[in-house]
Formats: C-alpha cells, structure tokens, sequence
C-alpha cells in the first residue's frame, strides 16, 4: 500500500525541513537540530531503497553508521556550542563570525 | 748505532726550531735570539758528530739510511715520499756544514755586535743554514730544489742586508735573479727525469740510470737529444747558477755586499756547496749523458777566469769571492774529469779553509774599517793571530804540500793530467787540465799578494794602522780562526801528512776519505739493494753495512773517470802532476814575494804589459756589460716592451675593451627585457591576486548560514547540471 515513493516523499519532505530549519533559526542548537533531520532523511532513503529495491541488509547498516555518527556529531557539536557559551555568553548564530575574512 | 726520527731529523729541526722560536723572540727577548741561534746549530753539530763517527767508523764497506714518509699521494702517478737519505757522503756532509756554520755563528757573535740589525742577522743565519742541512739530508730532488729555494731567499736577504746602501740592495736582486735562471732549468730536470723514473728520489735514479731507463731522446726545440743528457744538463744548470760557474758567474762576487759571516757562510758551507753537492749526488746521470767533458770545459774556465780576475782586485774581500769561484771551478773540474772523491774532498777542504779566510777578513775589515788593500799592509804587528789563521788557510788554497788543499786540489789536477794524456780520449781533456794548471799558478800568486799587501810591509795608511786596536785572543773573534785553521792541515783529510798516502799518520792510518766516499759509478749496482723505510722503523749499523761491490754497466756510455785499474798510469799522472804543482807553486809564491816584498819586479810593469787584458780584468771580462747592456737592454728588454705591447696594445685594447662593449650591450638589451616583459608579468600577478581577493573576499563573511546558502546554491546548481545538461 505505501510504495517506495512514499518513503521517499516522506525523506523529501524532511530533508527541506532541515533546510528550513538551518537557513532560518538563528539559535545554533536548533540549527543543529536541523543538521539532524537532513541526516535522518537520507537514513530514510537508504532503508527505503533498501527495502524496495536491492533487497538486501547493506541499507540498514548504513542508516545504523549514521545514527552512531549523527550521535557522535551531536555530541560534538553541542560541546563546542557549550564553550562558545561559556566564551561568548550567546549561541546566536550571527554573532559568531571570528572567521570572517 | 740505532737510527730513528729522534736522531736524525734534530741536525735539521735544531736550526730551523732556533729559527722559529727567533722569529717569536726578536720582539719579545732579543738578548736570547744570538743565544738561540748558536744553541740551535750546536744541537745539530753534536748529532752530525754522532753520525759521521757511525758512518766512518769501518773502512771499505758502504752504509745507509733511507727512511720515508708520503708527503702527499694523489694516486699512482702523483705520488710524492720525503725522506731522510744519509750516506758516507752525506754524513761528511753533515759534519762540514754543521761544523763551520757553528764558528761562522760564535764568530758573528763578536762581528756584528752593536749592528742595527743584529737579532735579524742571526734569524736568517738560523734560516739559512737549516735549509742547507736539509738539502744534505733530502733524499729526492723536490726537497732538495725546496731547500734549494729556501736558501736562494736566504741569500738573497743576507746580501741585501744592508739595504740602505743602493748596492746592496741591487746586489741582492742580482744574486736572486742570476740563481734563478739556472733554478728554472734544475726545475726543468726534475720534472724530466720525473716523467721518465715516475719518481724523483737518488735510488730510484740511480736504479733507473742503470737500467738504461734514459736511453731515449727528447725532442727539444725541434732537435732530438738523448733524455739524459737533457735532464744531465738541466739539473748541471742548477749547479752554475748556484755555485757561480761561468756563465752565471756574476753573481757571487757581488754577495760580498752582505756582512762578512754571512759571506762566509754563502761562500763556504752553505749555498755555493749546493750546488757541486747536487752534481756530484747526480753524478751517474751525467756519466749517462756522457756531460762530463763539457763540466771538465766549464770547470776549467771558471777556475782560470776567476783567478786571473782575482789578480787585480784591490777590495780584500772581492780577492776572496772570486777565490772562491776559481776553487769552485776546481770541484766542477773534478766533477768532469771524473774525479768524484777528490771534487767532494776539495769541497770539504774549500769549505773549511774558505770559511776561515773570509772570517780573518771579517776580522780585519772590523779592525780597520776598511777593505781596500792598498790602504792596510803592516797589520801583522796588530792581529797576530788573525795573521797565523789566514797564513794557514792562504797555503791550504795556494796548494802548498802539507795542509788540506794540496791533498784535494792535486787529485783533481792529476785526475786531470790523467785523463789528457793517459785516457785514450784525445785531446778534448787537454784544454781543461791546461785551464786548471795555470789556475793552480795564479792562485797561490793572488793569494799571497792579499796577504803580503794586508799583513806585510809598512803600513800605507797610517792613520789607519794607528786607529786599528791591538787583537787580544777572544773566544768569539780569534778562537774559531784558530780552530778552522787547525783543520786546514791535510792529514786530516788524507790520512798521511803528504797528502800521497804514503807516510801513515798515526791518527787516521787509512786514506778514509777515499776508502769511503766512492763514486756511485764504480759500484752504482748496490742502490739496486737500498730500501726505503717508513719512519718509525729502527735499522741499526748492522743490517745496513754492505760490502762494496764493482759495477759496469752497459748503460754508462760515457767517460765516467779514471780507470781504478790502471794503477801505473794513475800513480805516473798523480805524481807528475804533484810534482808540476808543487813546482808551480813554489815559483809563483816566490814571484809574489819579489813582487810585494822585495819590490825587486814592479807590478806595474805587467800592468802596462798587459794593459789591454788588465782593462778586461777590471771589467770582469766585461759579463755584466754584456748581460745588461747585450742581453736585457737589447734582447730582453726589446721582448719584455713586445710583450708588452701585445698585452696592453692588443689584447687591452682590442679583446678587453672590445669585449666590454660587447657586454654592455648585451646588458642594455636585458635590462630593457627586465624592466619592461619581466617587471610587467610580475606585476600583472600581483594585480590579479589583489582582484581575485576583493572579490573572494566578500564570500568569506564568517555567518554560517550564508555559506550554507551557497552550498544548496552550489548543490542545486551542480543536480541540474548532472541530470539536464550532461
């Protein structure tokens, strides 16, 4: 009843909401939620394509590699946010721009 | 005895330590430099003595040393070993040098006290005798033409010592310059024989020449000739310009500019001996290329020449210096009428009496502060002692029987009288043996005029006579006259008080002196059994005697001197010759004395005899004139402004500056590709870099969202490339 194109529609649709969601926050925690969503759609996609079209584990153990490294990303990328904090005292994105050129 | 570094290298070292240690102290100490300087060749006297004992202690057999070290070593064919080569000449050698520079240095002592430059004196003194002992001491020709160079600057710096006076200073030059000629051709010898041996020590010469290795010719200025008298000729060039044989006489009688002990030195023991010293170590090679006739001409020339010169001199000291070119005349007569031991012998003999007659001069000139003859005569009353010593060595040099130059000049004489008349060789030896007969006439005749005009007689000065200062018996002033003087008696050199070997001395009851110093040529076969030795290795006496064994060599073309054999032959010459001297002389003292003393003969009367020769005679043959005004200001200078010319006319001004224009043109173009391509380029990048940065400059904003924009930019724009357009 739901094919592939589900799936994929579904991965889509999170993947623009990332997007969204990096372009547009300016809170660097949720900017890093967004980071979280793009990886979990393209997850998504390697679980759909696995599923429906080489029919085979090789999908799932790469959205299982993504879940460890989106969780390590996370680790790290809330602990240098945490220091900026502690630095800075904000986590406004458009604050942190040291590396203007 | 054993022979080790440490007792050998110190007859060199001593003297050229003094030297050194002189050259820190001149400032510093110079009370210490006279000190040093006569503790240095004392040093090197006790050791000389140490080996000539060894040497000479056993009759008729032959021993050596030959110890090496590789001075540097280039591969196979630039290979060079100094070393220390010592034989029974060698050590006799030693013995002389050592024995008369250390009384020519105490006498300097008393001579030169009070001179402005008495410490620097004594540095050369150091100097120049240390590099004579060296030469002695070498055992290849590189190190002898060094030492031989060293002296030549030592020389040169002595002579000119009192460089105040014009003449001195051009006296020096001319002594440096005339040596140097025949240097060139010395040098030009080694490098022959250094071609054809592959290495330049006597041994392997020696072992060369009798292998016949110089059988070949050379092509020299287009002509073809035979490599060893080539290199003969060259290295005997050596010995002319050194010891001032004729040509290249002209040299010597000018050294006399320097203070009296160093003429003394120079005209004795030290840089005249070298020379007959270098011929006489290369003497096989000259019997190889058969030179010994023109050496016996050369000799013969310079011995008669230089005494009929000596004649006419006024100037105590120009009688001596020309003395001393006769006699060294006499030792190169020796050399070519094959008479190797008696030519060493008269340099041995000459040495010691000539040594001794230049330090009574010395004596003297310091008496009287004067050289000029005429204005002494009567000073026996003054320097008794100086007289005695110069009375000695004047009878040594005139040939008189009993003292030493009877003994030597005689066997060169009747080695002479030998080779014309009982040689089979015509009479290409006549000239010679004539030459050197009337040598020995004019010699005791000059010799006894010196001595008549400065010691006998009234004086002709008296003002002079009264101002000279009565001698007393002086440690540095008489007693090495005395001592030199003891030496000019003959025994000591022949071993019989004749001088013919006839009466046995009780001392000496062999002839020593010819039992060993033997000519190489007569047993050039035992060289083929010398070895080197590193240094560091003891040899002892034992292991280095070897029985003297007879040689004849195919590849000894020419007359290599008298037939041992022919003992009748040489017993008639050496006697008739022996008898003809003595009649000679006693005939020539005694007109001397009619001359000088009685007055009965007026000199005067040969003067004007032989008015046209006597003006040659004060012109000294007229050698300076023709080498300055023939040979440099037409030849030499004419070539000199020729080159010249070509130098700064042709090559200056055409390749030089032609070049310089060539050059600045050159850079006139490169400059202007520099300025304008390369400049430009170079700033086109930097134009381009400051562009591209104002613009990539701008991208780089620091907010993350921008660049996260681009990169969906970036993203999208590269999917629809990827999937529509490719």
């Amino acid at each position: 009843m739901f094919g592939l194109e589900w799936y994929l529609g579904i991965s889509l649709v999170l993947f623009f909401v990332g997007i969204a969601v990096i372009l547009s926050r300016k809170n660097i925690v949720a900017i890093l939620l967004g980071v979280e969503l793009i990886l979990n759609s393209a997850a998504l996609n390697f679980v759909a394509y696995s599923r429906f079209v080489t029919q085979n584990l090789d999908g799932h153990i790469f959205s299982l590699f993504i879940i460890v490294i989106a969780a390590a990303e996370a680790a790290v990328g809330l602990a240098i946010v945490i220091r900026y904090f502690q630095i800075n005292n904000t986590i406004h994105v458009d604050e942190a721009k040291e590396l203007r050129g | 005895m054993e022979y080790t570094i440490a007792n050998v290298a110190p007859i060199f070292l001593a003297p050229f330590f003094a030297f050194a240690l002189n050259c820190l102290l001149i400032k510093k100490a110079p009370k210490l430099v006279d000190k040093v300087s006569v503790l240095g060749i004392l040093v090197a006297f006790v050791f000389a003595i140490r080996i000539a004992v060894d040497f000479t202690g056993v009759a008729n057999t032959d021993y050596y040393i030959h110890k090496v070290f590789t001075w540097f070593d280039l591969g196979e064919t630039f290979k060079i070993d100094m070393g220390i080569y010592i034989d029974n000449m060698g050590a006799i050698m030693l013995l002389m040098v050592t024995g008369v520079a250390s009384l020519i240095h105490i006498f300097s002592t008393w001579y030169m006290k009070g001179d402005v430059r008495y410490e620097r004196f004594f540095l050369y003194m150091s100097l120049f005798t240390s590099a004579m002992l060296g030469l002695v001491l070498s055992d290849n020709l590189l190190s002898v033409f060094i030492f031989w160079e060293i002296m030549g600057f030592c020389s040169y710096s002595l002579i000119g010592f009192y460089f105040e006076k014009e003449k001195a200073g051009y006296a020096s030059i001319k002594a440096f310059m005339t040596t140097r000629v025949g240097d060139v051709f010395f040098l030009l010898g080694i490098l022959a024989i250094w071609h054809t041996v592959g290495s330049v020590d006597f041994v392997s010469i020696y072992n060369a020449v009798q292998a016949g290795a110089f059988g070949t010719t050379v092509s020299f200025l287009g002509m073809e000739v035979g490599l060893a008298a080539f290199a003969g000729v060259c290295i005997f060039l050596g010995t002319i310009g050194k010891s001032a044989q004729f040509p290249l006489q002209v040299w010597l009688p000018d050294a006399m500019m320097g203070p009296t002990p160093c003429s003394a030195l120079i005209h004795a023991a030290t840089m005249v001996a070298a020379g007959v010293y270098l011929s006489l170590r290369m003497y096989p090679m000259m019997v190889a290329g058969d030179l010994l006739n023109l050496i016996a001409m050369i000799g013969g020339i310079t011995a008669f020449g230089a005494a009929t010169i000596a004649m006419i001199q006024t100037d105590l000291k120009a009688v001596l210096a020309y003395s001393t070119i006769s006699q060294l005349g006499y030792m190169v007569l020796g050399i070519g009428v094959g008479s190797y031991n008696a030519a060493f012998m008269h340099l041995i003999t000459h040495a010691v009496f000539k040594a001794c007659l230049f330090l009574s001069a010395g004596s003297v000139i310091h008496t009287v502060h004067t050289q000029e003859m005429p204005e002494m005569g009567g000073l026996r009353h003054k320097m008794k002692w100086t007289w005695i010593a110069m009375w000695c060595c004047t009878l040594a040099i005139a040939g008189v029987p009993i003292f030493s130059g009877f003994v030597s000049k005689d066997r060169i004489l009747g080695d002479a009288l030998y080779t014309a008349l009982h040689a089979g060789l015509g009479y290409k030896y006549a000239v010679p043996a004539l030459l050197g007969f009337l040598g020995a006439f004019l010699t005791p005749f000059y010799m006894c005029r010196m001595m008549f005009l400065t010691f006998h007689g009234k004086p002709r000065d008296q003002h002079i006579y009264d101002h000279a200062h009565s001698e007393h018996l002086k440690l540095n002033q008489n007693v090495p006259l005395l001592i030199l003087s003891v030496f000019t008696l003959g025994m000591f050199f022949s071993g019989s008080l004749t001088g013919l070997g006839k009466i046995p001395a009780p001392v000496v009851p062999t002839e020593w002196f010819k039992t060993l110093v033997d000519s190489p040529t007569n047993n050039l076969e035992r060289f083929s059994t010398y070895t080197k030795q590193q240094f560091g290795s003891v040899d002892t006496r034992e292991n280095r005697v070897l029985e003297k064994t007879v040689y004849d060599s195919e590849a000894m073309t020419g007359y290599a001197g008298p037939n041992p054999d022919n003992k009748d032959g040489l017993h008639h010459a050496h006697v008739e010759g022996a008898i003809a001297s003595v009649v000679i002389v006693a005939c020539s003292i005694f007109l001397a004395f009619l001359m000088y003393i009685r007055g009965t003969i007026d000199p005067g009367k040969f003067v004007k005899m032989f008015s046209g020769w006597v003006t040659a005679l004060k012109n000294k043959y007229y050698f300076d004139e023709i080498y300055i005004d023939v040979i440099i200001q037409k030849g030499l200078l004419k070539f000199n402004n020729f080159l010249a010319y070509v130098d700064m006319g042709l090559y200056d001004r055409y390749a030089i500056d032609g070049w310089e224009k060539v050059s600045r043109t050159l850079y006139r173009a490169s400059r202007w590709f520099d300025d304008n391509v390369v400049d430009n380029t170079v700033d086109a990048f930097g134009v381009l870099a400051k562009t591209g940065h104002a613009v990539l400059r701008g991208l780089q904003s620091g907010l993350i969202q921008i660049y996260f924009i681009v990169l969906i930019i970036a993203l999208a724009i590269m999917t629809v490339w990827i999937n529509f357009i490719v």
